[in-house]
Protein backbone atom coordinates (compact mmCIF):
# COMPACT_ATOMS: atom_id res chain seq x y z
CA UNK A 1 0.00 0.00 0.00
CA UNK A 2 2.78 2.47 0.70
CA UNK A 3 3.64 2.41 -3.39
CA UNK A 4 0.10 3.51 -3.87
CA UNK A 5 -0.63 7.29 -3.62
CA UNK A 6 -1.50 8.53 -0.75
CA UNK A 7 -0.01 7.33 2.15
CA UNK A 8 1.33 8.54 5.63
CA UNK A 9 3.06 5.94 7.57
CA UNK A 10 3.14 8.67 10.92
CA UNK A 11 -0.72 9.42 10.30
CA UNK A 12 -1.82 5.31 9.87
CA UNK A 13 -0.20 4.35 12.76
CA UNK A 14 -1.93 7.09 14.75
CA UNK A 15 -4.98 6.25 13.21
CA UNK A 16 -4.42 2.15 13.83
CA UNK A 17 -3.82 2.74 17.80
CA UNK A 18 -7.35 4.90 17.74
CA UNK A 19 -8.86 2.24 16.18
CA UNK A 20 -8.55 -0.44 18.76
CA UNK A 21 -9.08 2.15 21.73
CA UNK A 22 -5.62 1.74 22.81
CA UNK A 23 -2.64 3.71 23.82
CA UNK A 24 0.34 2.39 22.26
CA UNK A 25 3.43 4.08 22.84
CA UNK A 26 4.31 4.78 19.17
CA UNK A 27 7.77 4.06 19.17
CA UNK A 28 7.05 0.47 20.60
CA UNK A 29 4.18 0.26 18.10
CA UNK A 30 6.52 1.24 15.10
CA UNK A 31 9.50 -1.60 16.37
CA UNK A 32 6.29 -3.88 16.56
CA UNK A 33 5.92 -3.86 12.32
CA UNK A 34 9.39 -4.10 11.66
CA UNK A 35 10.24 -7.23 10.85
CA UNK A 36 13.83 -9.09 10.04
CA UNK A 37 13.63 -9.78 6.48
CA UNK A 38 12.61 -6.56 5.60
CA UNK A 39 16.59 -5.05 7.87
CA UNK A 40 18.74 -7.10 6.06
CA UNK A 41 16.76 -7.11 2.29
CA UNK A 42 16.76 -2.58 3.12
CA UNK A 43 20.46 -2.99 4.61
CA UNK A 44 21.29 -4.97 0.91
CA UNK A 45 19.42 -2.62 -0.96
CA UNK A 46 21.24 0.41 0.61
CA UNK A 47 24.82 -1.86 -0.12
CA UNK A 48 23.93 -2.05 -3.78
CA UNK A 49 23.15 2.33 -3.98
CA UNK A 50 26.61 2.29 -3.06
CA UNK A 51 26.39 3.75 0.64
CA UNK A 52 29.01 2.58 2.74
CA UNK A 53 28.66 -0.13 5.38
CA UNK A 54 28.30 1.99 8.43
CA UNK A 55 25.76 4.30 6.35
CA UNK A 56 23.98 1.36 5.19
CA UNK A 57 23.13 0.10 8.48
CA UNK A 58 19.82 0.77 9.86
CA UNK A 59 19.34 1.95 13.65
CA UNK A 60 16.05 -0.55 13.61
CA UNK A 61 15.61 -2.78 15.96
CA UNK A 62 13.07 -5.65 14.63
CA UNK A 63 9.92 -7.40 16.73
CA UNK A 64 11.35 -10.64 17.45
CA UNK A 65 11.90 -10.11 20.83
CA UNK A 66 8.01 -8.49 20.90
CA UNK A 67 6.71 -11.24 19.05
CA UNK A 68 7.60 -13.59 21.91
CA UNK A 69 6.47 -11.59 24.56
CA UNK A 70 2.81 -11.29 22.82
CA UNK A 71 2.84 -14.94 22.01
CA UNK A 72 3.53 -16.21 25.28
CA UNK A 73 1.70 -13.65 27.07
CA UNK A 74 -1.58 -14.58 24.74
CA UNK A 75 -1.22 -18.31 25.28
CA UNK A 76 -1.06 -18.33 29.00
CA UNK A 77 -3.90 -15.88 29.53
CA UNK A 78 -5.71 -17.81 27.08
CA UNK A 79 -5.24 -21.22 28.96
CA UNK A 80 -6.20 -19.23 31.86
CA UNK A 81 -9.38 -18.05 30.53
CA UNK A 82 -10.16 -21.54 29.45
CA UNK A 83 -9.19 -22.97 32.58
CA UNK A 84 -11.65 -20.43 34.64
CA UNK A 85 -14.49 -21.05 31.91
CA UNK A 86 -14.68 -24.40 31.75
CA UNK A 87 -12.87 -25.76 34.33
CA UNK A 88 -13.68 -29.63 33.08
CA UNK A 89 -11.78 -29.47 30.27
CA UNK A 90 -8.57 -31.27 30.70
CA UNK A 91 -5.57 -30.03 29.85
CA UNK A 92 -5.35 -31.08 26.85
CA UNK A 93 -8.48 -29.89 25.25
CA UNK A 94 -7.46 -26.25 26.80
CA UNK A 95 -3.62 -27.05 24.46
CA UNK A 96 -5.69 -27.92 21.50
CA UNK A 97 -7.89 -24.70 22.00
CA UNK A 98 -4.95 -22.43 22.55
CA UNK A 99 -3.06 -23.82 19.49
CA UNK A 100 -5.97 -23.47 17.29
CA UNK A 101 -6.31 -19.54 18.53
CA UNK A 102 -2.87 -18.97 18.17
CA UNK A 103 -2.89 -20.89 14.87
CA UNK A 104 -0.93 -19.16 11.73
CA UNK A 105 -4.41 -19.40 9.47
CA UNK A 106 -6.48 -17.74 12.58
CA UNK A 107 -3.94 -15.23 13.45
CA UNK A 108 -3.20 -13.85 9.89
CA UNK A 109 -7.12 -13.64 8.94
CA UNK A 110 -7.42 -11.24 12.16
CA UNK A 111 -4.09 -9.22 11.24
CA UNK A 112 -5.34 -8.77 7.86
CA UNK A 113 -9.17 -7.57 8.78
CA UNK A 114 -7.41 -5.13 11.31
CA UNK A 115 -4.97 -3.73 8.07
CA UNK A 116 -1.49 -5.65 9.70
CA UNK A 117 -0.43 -6.00 6.47
CA UNK A 118 -0.70 -2.53 5.25
CA UNK A 119 1.75 -1.13 8.22
CA UNK A 120 3.83 -4.18 8.22
CA UNK A 121 7.52 -3.62 7.35
CA UNK A 122 8.57 -6.79 4.96
CA UNK A 123 10.69 -8.03 2.18
CA UNK A 124 7.78 -9.78 0.21
CA UNK A 125 4.65 -8.69 -0.59
CA UNK A 126 1.79 -10.03 -0.11
CA UNK A 127 2.67 -10.60 3.84
CA UNK A 128 3.49 -14.70 3.73
CA UNK A 129 0.78 -15.23 6.90
CA UNK A 130 3.63 -16.54 9.61
CA UNK A 131 5.22 -12.51 9.21
CA UNK A 132 1.46 -11.40 9.69
CA UNK A 133 1.61 -13.53 12.86
CA UNK A 134 4.48 -13.04 14.15
CA UNK A 135 3.54 -9.11 13.79
CA UNK A 136 0.71 -9.53 15.09
CA UNK A 137 1.82 -10.69 18.43
CA UNK A 138 4.94 -8.13 18.11
CA UNK A 139 2.25 -5.80 18.36
CA UNK A 140 0.44 -7.70 21.02
CA UNK A 141 4.12 -7.47 23.29
CA UNK A 142 4.25 -3.63 22.18
CA UNK A 143 0.70 -3.31 23.77
CA UNK A 144 1.66 -5.17 26.72
CA UNK A 145 4.86 -2.92 27.33
CA UNK A 146 2.83 0.03 26.93
CA UNK A 147 -0.18 -0.65 28.79
CA UNK A 148 0.31 -3.35 30.91
CA UNK A 149 -0.98 -7.21 31.33
CA UNK A 150 -4.72 -6.38 32.46
CA UNK A 151 -5.35 -3.85 29.24
CA UNK A 152 -3.47 -6.60 26.56
CA UNK A 153 -5.68 -9.24 28.32
CA UNK A 154 -8.72 -7.59 27.68
CA UNK A 155 -7.15 -7.14 24.11
CA UNK A 156 -6.37 -10.52 23.81
CA UNK A 157 -9.75 -11.51 24.91
CA UNK A 158 -11.81 -9.00 22.69
CA UNK A 159 -9.90 -10.23 19.43
CA UNK A 160 -9.35 -14.32 19.87
CA UNK A 161 -12.20 -15.47 21.51
CA UNK A 162 -15.23 -14.19 19.21
CA UNK A 163 -13.67 -16.82 16.84
CA UNK A 164 -14.66 -19.68 18.93
CA UNK A 165 -18.16 -18.63 18.12
CA UNK A 166 -20.18 -21.06 16.01
CA UNK A 167 -16.91 -23.61 16.42
CA UNK A 168 -17.57 -27.06 18.11
CA UNK A 169 -15.46 -28.41 20.45
CA UNK A 170 -14.23 -31.65 18.73
CA UNK A 171 -14.17 -29.83 15.32
CA UNK A 172 -11.01 -28.08 17.20
CA UNK A 173 -9.32 -30.60 19.40
CA UNK A 174 -8.76 -33.81 17.63
CA UNK A 175 -9.86 -37.07 19.69
CA UNK A 176 -9.45 -40.52 18.01
CA UNK A 177 -11.10 -42.26 20.63
CA UNK A 178 -13.92 -40.69 22.57
CA UNK A 179 -15.43 -43.94 24.24
CA UNK A 180 -12.10 -44.92 25.78
CA UNK A 181 -11.63 -40.78 26.98
CA UNK A 182 -15.37 -40.48 28.45
CA UNK A 183 -14.66 -44.16 30.23
CA UNK A 184 -11.78 -42.24 32.14
CA UNK A 185 -13.80 -39.01 32.67
CA UNK A 186 -16.66 -40.86 34.25
CA UNK A 187 -14.09 -43.16 36.21
CA UNK A 188 -12.56 -39.89 37.40
CA UNK A 189 -15.75 -38.89 38.95
CA UNK A 190 -16.72 -42.15 40.10
CA UNK A 191 -19.49 -43.38 38.29
CA UNK A 192 -20.38 -46.54 36.17
CA UNK A 193 -18.90 -46.88 33.29
CA UNK A 194 -21.55 -46.30 30.35
CA UNK A 195 -23.59 -48.98 28.92
CA UNK A 196 -24.79 -48.56 25.01
CA UNK A 197 -28.35 -48.66 24.32
CA UNK A 198 -30.20 -48.84 20.36
CA UNK A 199 -32.90 -46.16 21.89
CA UNK A 200 -33.92 -45.39 17.65
CA UNK A 201 -33.56 -46.73 15.16
CA UNK A 202 -35.09 -45.89 11.38
CA UNK A 203 -34.46 -47.82 7.94
CA UNK A 204 -32.34 -50.94 9.00
CA UNK A 205 -32.48 -52.55 6.12
CA UNK A 206 -31.52 -49.84 4.09
CA UNK A 207 -29.04 -48.10 2.08
CA UNK A 208 -29.26 -45.16 5.06
CA UNK A 209 -30.00 -46.82 8.32
CA UNK A 210 -30.03 -44.16 11.18
CA UNK A 211 -29.43 -45.47 14.21
CA UNK A 212 -30.05 -43.00 17.87
CA UNK A 213 -27.54 -44.91 20.02
CA UNK A 214 -27.99 -43.48 24.29
CA UNK A 215 -25.03 -44.18 26.70
CA UNK A 216 -26.43 -45.10 30.31
CA UNK A 217 -24.94 -44.89 33.53
CA UNK A 218 -26.71 -46.74 36.55
CA UNK A 219 -29.77 -46.99 34.10
CA UNK A 220 -29.54 -43.56 33.83
CA UNK A 221 -28.96 -41.69 30.29
CA UNK A 222 -26.41 -39.43 29.56
CA UNK A 223 -26.14 -38.89 26.56
CA UNK A 224 -28.02 -39.74 23.07
CA UNK A 225 -25.87 -39.53 19.86
CA UNK A 226 -26.93 -40.47 15.89
CA UNK A 227 -24.91 -42.30 13.38
CA UNK A 228 -25.10 -43.79 10.47
CA UNK A 229 -23.77 -47.56 11.61
CA UNK A 230 -24.48 -48.71 15.34
CA UNK A 231 -20.65 -48.09 15.74
CA UNK A 232 -20.63 -44.78 14.31
CA UNK A 233 -24.12 -44.31 16.39
CA UNK A 234 -22.05 -44.94 19.59
CA UNK A 235 -18.99 -42.51 19.17
CA UNK A 236 -20.95 -39.97 18.51
CA UNK A 237 -23.08 -40.43 21.50
CA UNK A 238 -19.94 -40.68 23.69
CA UNK A 239 -18.77 -37.23 22.04
CA UNK A 240 -22.20 -35.92 23.16
CA UNK A 241 -21.26 -37.46 26.39
CA UNK A 242 -18.48 -35.23 26.59
CA UNK A 243 -19.34 -32.66 25.35
CA UNK A 244 -21.83 -32.40 28.37
CA UNK A 245 -19.27 -32.95 30.75
CA UNK A 246 -16.94 -30.67 29.83
CA UNK A 247 -19.97 -28.05 29.43
CA UNK A 248 -19.05 -26.96 25.92
CA UNK A 249 -22.24 -28.24 24.08
CA UNK A 250 -23.85 -25.58 21.74
CA UNK A 251 -26.43 -24.13 24.45
CA UNK A 252 -24.09 -23.33 26.95
CA UNK A 253 -24.04 -19.47 28.32
CA UNK A 254 -21.91 -17.23 25.66
CA UNK A 255 -18.65 -15.59 26.61
CA UNK A 256 -18.74 -12.72 29.10
CA UNK A 257 -17.19 -9.56 27.57
CA UNK A 258 -18.92 -6.93 30.26
CA UNK A 259 -16.41 -7.09 32.74
CA UNK A 260 -13.04 -6.62 32.86
CA UNK A 261 -10.88 -10.15 34.28
CA UNK A 262 -10.12 -9.05 37.84
CA UNK A 263 -6.44 -9.43 38.22
CA UNK A 264 -3.39 -11.03 35.82
CA UNK A 265 -2.20 -13.83 38.52
CA UNK A 266 -5.82 -14.22 39.24
CA UNK A 267 -8.82 -15.94 40.22
CA UNK A 268 -10.53 -18.72 38.00
CA UNK A 269 -13.55 -18.64 39.82
CA UNK A 270 -15.07 -16.25 37.22
CA UNK A 271 -18.79 -17.79 37.86
CA UNK A 272 -20.24 -16.34 34.68
CA UNK A 273 -18.62 -18.00 32.09
CA UNK B 1 -33.33 -7.47 -11.65
CA UNK B 2 -34.84 -10.43 -9.83
CA UNK B 3 -33.32 -11.27 -6.48
CA UNK B 4 -32.15 -14.33 -7.96
CA UNK B 5 -30.45 -12.66 -10.54
CA UNK B 6 -28.00 -10.50 -8.25
CA UNK B 7 -25.74 -11.49 -6.10
CA UNK B 8 -26.77 -12.08 -2.66
CA UNK B 9 -25.13 -12.42 0.84
CA UNK B 10 -25.60 -13.00 4.66
CA UNK B 11 -25.95 -10.77 7.10
CA UNK B 12 -22.27 -10.84 8.91
CA UNK B 13 -19.70 -9.28 10.61
CA UNK B 14 -16.20 -8.44 9.77
CA UNK B 15 -14.38 -10.82 12.29
CA UNK B 16 -17.29 -10.56 14.11
CA UNK B 17 -16.80 -7.02 15.20
CA UNK B 18 -19.33 -5.73 17.55
CA UNK B 19 -18.68 -9.03 20.23
CA UNK B 20 -15.55 -7.86 21.40
CA UNK B 21 -14.70 -3.86 20.93
CA UNK B 22 -16.04 -2.52 18.45
CA UNK B 23 -13.37 -1.08 15.42
CA UNK B 24 -14.37 1.44 12.80
CA UNK B 25 -14.25 -0.55 9.42
CA UNK B 26 -13.46 2.77 7.52
CA UNK B 27 -9.49 2.86 7.04
CA UNK B 28 -8.66 5.95 5.17
CA UNK B 29 -10.95 8.54 2.93
CA UNK B 30 -9.22 9.89 -0.31
CA UNK B 31 -11.03 13.28 -1.17
CA UNK B 32 -9.38 14.30 -4.69
CA UNK B 33 -10.66 17.09 -6.53
CA UNK B 34 -9.72 19.70 -8.73
CA UNK B 35 -8.94 23.29 -7.26
CA UNK B 36 -10.90 24.94 -10.31
CA UNK B 37 -13.33 22.89 -11.34
CA UNK B 38 -16.59 24.39 -10.80
CA UNK B 39 -18.16 21.47 -9.95
CA UNK B 40 -15.44 20.84 -7.42
CA UNK B 41 -17.03 23.85 -5.47
CA UNK B 42 -18.58 21.74 -2.32
CA UNK B 43 -15.37 19.59 -2.51
CA UNK B 44 -13.39 22.61 -2.33
CA UNK B 45 -15.56 24.14 1.43
CA UNK B 46 -15.84 21.28 2.58
CA UNK B 47 -11.95 20.65 3.03
CA UNK B 48 -12.02 24.94 4.29
CA UNK B 49 -14.98 24.12 6.88
CA UNK B 50 -15.39 20.94 7.74
CA UNK B 51 -12.92 18.09 7.28
CA UNK B 52 -11.15 19.28 10.30
CA UNK B 53 -14.18 18.41 12.55
CA UNK B 54 -14.76 15.47 10.73
CA UNK B 55 -11.07 14.32 11.19
CA UNK B 56 -11.20 15.23 15.29
CA UNK B 57 -14.40 13.39 15.41
CA UNK B 58 -13.48 10.25 13.66
CA UNK B 59 -9.01 10.17 14.85
CA UNK B 60 -9.33 6.58 13.72
CA UNK B 61 -9.96 7.42 10.03
CA UNK B 62 -6.95 8.63 8.26
CA UNK B 63 -8.05 11.48 5.76
CA UNK B 64 -6.21 12.66 2.60
CA UNK B 65 -7.22 14.98 0.98
CA UNK B 66 -5.35 15.98 -2.42
CA UNK B 67 -5.81 18.10 -5.02
CA UNK B 68 -5.03 17.46 -8.44
CA UNK B 69 -6.66 19.09 -11.49
CA UNK B 70 -8.62 17.86 -14.10
CA UNK B 71 -10.42 15.09 -12.47
CA UNK B 72 -13.59 14.23 -11.38
CA UNK B 73 -14.21 14.95 -7.46
CA UNK B 74 -14.61 11.88 -5.72
CA UNK B 75 -14.32 10.34 -2.16
CA UNK B 76 -12.07 7.20 -1.85
CA UNK B 77 -13.32 5.17 1.17
CA UNK B 78 -10.97 2.16 1.88
CA UNK B 79 -12.55 -0.47 4.23
CA UNK B 80 -10.67 -2.95 6.76
CA UNK B 81 -11.47 -6.35 5.01
CA UNK B 82 -10.24 -4.71 1.66
CA UNK B 83 -12.54 -3.22 -0.04
CA UNK B 84 -12.41 0.53 -1.51
CA UNK B 85 -15.45 2.46 -2.83
CA UNK B 86 -15.48 5.39 -4.79
CA UNK B 87 -18.13 8.16 -4.70
CA UNK B 88 -18.69 11.11 -6.97
CA UNK B 89 -19.23 14.05 -5.21
CA UNK B 90 -19.62 16.45 -8.04
CA UNK B 91 -22.07 19.25 -7.59
CA UNK B 92 -22.42 18.43 -4.06
CA UNK B 93 -23.19 20.84 -1.54
CA UNK B 94 -20.35 21.07 1.84
CA UNK B 95 -22.99 19.47 4.22
CA UNK B 96 -24.02 16.76 1.79
CA UNK B 97 -20.37 15.51 1.14
CA UNK B 98 -20.48 15.51 5.51
CA UNK B 99 -23.65 13.59 5.52
CA UNK B 100 -21.48 10.89 2.81
CA UNK B 101 -18.44 10.78 4.64
CA UNK B 102 -20.14 10.26 7.81
CA UNK B 103 -21.95 7.33 6.65
CA UNK B 104 -19.21 5.68 4.59
CA UNK B 105 -17.83 6.31 8.09
CA UNK B 106 -19.96 3.88 9.80
CA UNK B 107 -20.20 1.20 7.16
CA UNK B 108 -18.33 -2.12 6.98
CA UNK B 109 -16.20 -3.00 3.99
CA UNK B 110 -19.12 -5.78 2.90
CA UNK B 111 -20.46 -5.75 -0.45
CA UNK B 112 -23.56 -3.63 -1.05
CA UNK B 113 -25.84 -6.43 -2.15
CA UNK B 114 -29.02 -7.84 -1.14
CA UNK B 115 -29.13 -8.88 1.90
CA UNK B 116 -30.53 -12.61 2.54
CA UNK B 117 -32.44 -12.21 6.10
CA UNK B 118 -31.74 -9.73 8.18
CA UNK B 119 -30.88 -11.34 11.43
CA UNK B 120 -28.07 -13.98 12.12
CA UNK B 121 -26.98 -16.55 14.61
CA UNK B 122 -24.51 -19.04 15.70
CA UNK B 123 -26.74 -21.36 18.02
CA UNK B 124 -30.13 -21.32 16.37
CA UNK B 125 -31.44 -23.64 19.17
CA UNK B 126 -31.24 -23.63 22.95
CA UNK B 127 -33.49 -26.95 23.21
CA UNK B 128 -31.94 -28.87 20.43
CA UNK B 129 -33.16 -28.96 16.77
CA UNK B 130 -36.35 -30.99 16.82
CA UNK B 131 -35.71 -33.80 14.02
CA UNK B 132 -38.55 -36.39 13.27
CA UNK B 133 -37.55 -38.60 16.37
CA UNK B 134 -37.84 -36.17 18.66
CA UNK B 135 -41.02 -36.64 20.42
CA UNK B 136 -41.69 -40.08 19.32
CA UNK B 137 -41.16 -43.22 22.22
CA UNK B 138 -37.58 -44.73 21.68
CA UNK B 139 -37.08 -48.80 21.13
CA UNK B 140 -37.04 -49.17 24.84
CA UNK B 141 -40.12 -47.86 25.54
CA UNK B 142 -42.24 -49.79 23.42
CA UNK B 143 -43.55 -53.12 24.25
CA UNK B 144 -44.69 -55.51 21.31
CA UNK B 145 -44.68 -59.35 20.59
CA UNK B 146 -41.69 -58.88 17.93
CA UNK B 147 -39.26 -56.59 20.67
CA UNK B 148 -37.38 -59.41 22.51
CA UNK B 149 -36.34 -57.79 26.30
CA UNK B 150 -33.03 -56.67 26.15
Amino acid sequence: RSEKPNWDYQAEIQAFSHRLHENFSLDLLKTAFVNSCYVESEEARRQELGLDKEAAALNLQDNSKLAEQGMSFSRSYLTQCFEGAYPALPAKGIGALVDFLTSQELVSYVAQNLSIQDLTLCKEFPVPPNVLQRTFFAVIGALLNSSGPEKTGIFVRDFFIPELIGKDLFEIWEVVNPMGLLVEELTKRNISSPEPRITRQLGVSTVLPLYFVGLYCDKKIIAEGPGETLLAAEEEAARVALRKLYGYTENRRPWDYSRPKQGFAADKAIGSN
Amino acid sequence: MTGRGSPSRFLAAVLHNGVGRYVRQLQRLQLLFSPTAADARGARQFVEEEALDFARRHPDVVLYVSPCTGLAPRLLAEYLNGTVREELIASKTSEEIMQLATKLAGQSGLDIIRIRKPFHTDNPSVQGQWHPLTNKPSVLNVRGPCLQPQ
